[in-house]
């Protein structure tokens, strides 16, 4: 964070090591840290996941919750769509600068860019299944991530966590009926089923991109930066890429410098090539996260197993 | 008691609402060429104007700097103030801060007076986009502060991209130092074609929106932004197709502004 003091030598330290290829905790330029993914942590959400970035109790932390609620359908909305909102809060836990209206500007530009990945067709979900019945009913998905701990790479921690709640979301069963009333007229009805073990899940959430951020430092940049790297870097470039390995989204951050074109070009080719190795990583991942949820079971969402890994 | 007590003096609207039926033939932009009947590749002429709000009688209430910016329907008005004292009293470098609004009646729909997130992130990417071209650290402890109203848009992306050039010379008019003018420009992708420049019903019938600001004399890259999916090469074509045409705007930028001096 921007409160993280890096002495001139310091930064001259990391910047040739990083133009070398090595980095402070040793690893290469484009290693991410150990993360941990959890999912269904939180009973009462229809999908939920946290997941870290770092070593245990020292690393950027995200929680996101994912809940579906059922929309009347208003004039001027589309007609056959549901819709994906998004909110990413920062805790005043993660950093003292949060505190009171301090994370505003951090809140709404990752609101929007978690929202321009998601919300339209680019996030692989269609949109169109989660309409119930044409200008009547549709399905809201509410994504609350909430920032825990801040330690560099926020963006993709983000998107691992919401990737993640995504993928364990499950949505009640709805009963769609037509009924005719005494005038011939037909109407559409729905019913949301009640039952808890009747749910399906998110169509489409394996095709759901994922971010890879890249900090330029010096001449060269690197891939999940620490908080030491995110203080002294001049600008970063974050690319949202599917499992197609078509780009989804792309954003420049940072405000003291801008790219070499040829530059921006070279992050994309890699970008490309990263997200794929870290998909398969992150498949790996959260397939244990969901083993380990089923067999936890009911403790999964108690007090003891929140704190633990994290 | 008082939501019961109905108004006599007025005509009351009706309490449910029906969409309108709409009788107009559904509007197919790329169907052949464009509605405006430009290129692809070309951008909406641009009207530029430096100075545009000061004032005469009080020297003191003018903005450091200003300038209006035309580009198709696309109005704009940008005030500069500073470099003036700072918030931060510590800070090395200097702050640019942004703050766009729409006027309410600057879009299709109504705009809300209340700042909403769109606008708070358009003044993100603005502050993002123009600060790498400032040299902060000449004025530490100090803040230079952007207001940018659109008077009218067209266009989401065309619009930042616009704002983007305006407060550009709205800063060369306030002699703030600088590295470079940075020149902005849109396109969007139909089907396998980029579409320089797009006007909303355009943008409206593409799938995928892509926004670079380029510094081209310090050839430097100062934001991209995409919405939407694409291939990769297409990402690449865009982007030089980009970067292309935010040479030919920079072009005309630089022609006017040492026009002005």
């Amino acid at each position: 964070m921007a409160s993280l003091l890096v002495s001139p030598a310091e930064q001259d330290y990391i910047t040739r090591g990083v133009e070398k290829g090595i980095r402070c905790d040793g690893r290469s330029n484009l290693d991410r840290r150990q993360v941990t993914l959890r999912t269904d942590m939180i009973s009462q959400a229809n999908g939920s996941a946290r997941c870290r970035t770092g070593d245990l109790g020292l690393g950027t932390d995200v929680l996101v919750g994912i809940k579906a609620e059922v929309n009347t359908w208003q004039p001027g909305e589309s007609e056959d769509q549901g819709s994906i909102v998004c909110s990413v809060e920062c805790s005043p836990s993660a950093a003292q600068e949060f505190e009171g209206r301090g994370a505003e500007d951090l809140n709404v530009e990752l609101t929007q860019l978690l929202d321009r990945i998601l919300n339209g067709p680019q996030s692989g979900i269609d949109l169109r299944n989660l309409c119930i019945i044409p200008k009547q009913a549709y399905w809201v998905i509410h994504i609350d991530a909430l920032v825990l701990d801040v330690k560099g790479s926020i963006v993709d921690t983000l998107m691992w966590a919401t990737r993640a709640a995504l993928l364990s979301t499950k949505l009640p069963r709805v009963v769609v009926e037509t009924i005719s009333d005494e005038n011939g007229d037909t109407q559409a009805e729905f019913d949301v089923v009640d039952d808890p073990e009747d749910v399906a899940p998110l169509e489409g959430a394996e095709n759901l991109p994922i971010t890879v951020t890249f900090n330029q430092i010096g001449k060269r940049y690197v891939l999940d930066a620490s908080e030491q790297e995110e203080a002294i870097t001049q600008a970063k470039l974050t690319v949202a890429v599917s499992p197609q390995r078509e780009i989804c989204a792309v954003q420049k951050g940072g405000v003291l410098r801008g790219f070499p074109p040829s530059l921006v070009s070279e992050i994309m080719q890699t970008a490309q090539r990263v997200s794929q190795e870290e998909l398969r990583q992150f498949d790996v991942l959260y397939a244990a996260a969901r083993a380990e949820a089923e067999r936890g079971g009911a403790e999964a969402s108690t007090g003891s197993t929140f704190l633990n890994q994290f | 008691m008082a939501t019961n007590i109905q108004d006599r003096k007025r005509i009351n609207g009706p309490t449910r609402s029906v969409e309108p039926i709409s009788t107009a033939e559904p509007v197919e932009p790329f169907a052949s060429g464009r509605l405006d009947g430009r290129a692809l590749d070309q951008v909406r002429p641009i009207f530029m104007k430096t100075g545009s709000l000061d004032s005469q009688a009080s020297a003191q209430a003018a903005p450091s700097g200003s300038a209006y910016y035309e580009q198709g329907k696309i109005r704009i008005s940008c005030a500069v103030y500073g470099p003036r004292q700072g918030r931060k009293s510590n800070a090395k470098m200097g702050i640019f801060s942004c703050d766009f609004k729409y006027t309410p009646f600057s879009c299709s729909w109504r705009k809300s007076h209340i700042k909403s997130s769109d606008e708070k992130e358009i003044s993100l990417i603005l502050e993002q986009a123009v600060a790498p071209a400032i040299r902060l650290e000449l004025y530490p402890k100090a803040c230079v502060d952007a207001f940018i109203t659109v008077i009218e848009s067209d266009g989401k992306a065309a619009t930042i991209a616009a704002a983007i050039n305006c407060i550009s010379a709205a800063l060369v008019d306030a002699g703030i130092e600088l590295y470079d003018s940075v020149a902005a420009t849109s396109m969007a992708l139909n089907g396998t074609q980029w579409i320089s420049d797009c006007t909303q019903i355009e943008e409206d019938s593409t799938s995928c929106s892509l926004l670079v600001a380029r510094m081209p004399s310090a050839d430097e890259v100062a934001y991209i932004l995409q919405h939407g999916k694409t291939k990769i090469e297409q990402t690449e074509e865009g982007f030089q197709a980009c970067v292309n045409a935010c040479t030919k705007v920079y072009a005309v930028m630089c022609r006017y502004l040492q026009g002005s001096m």
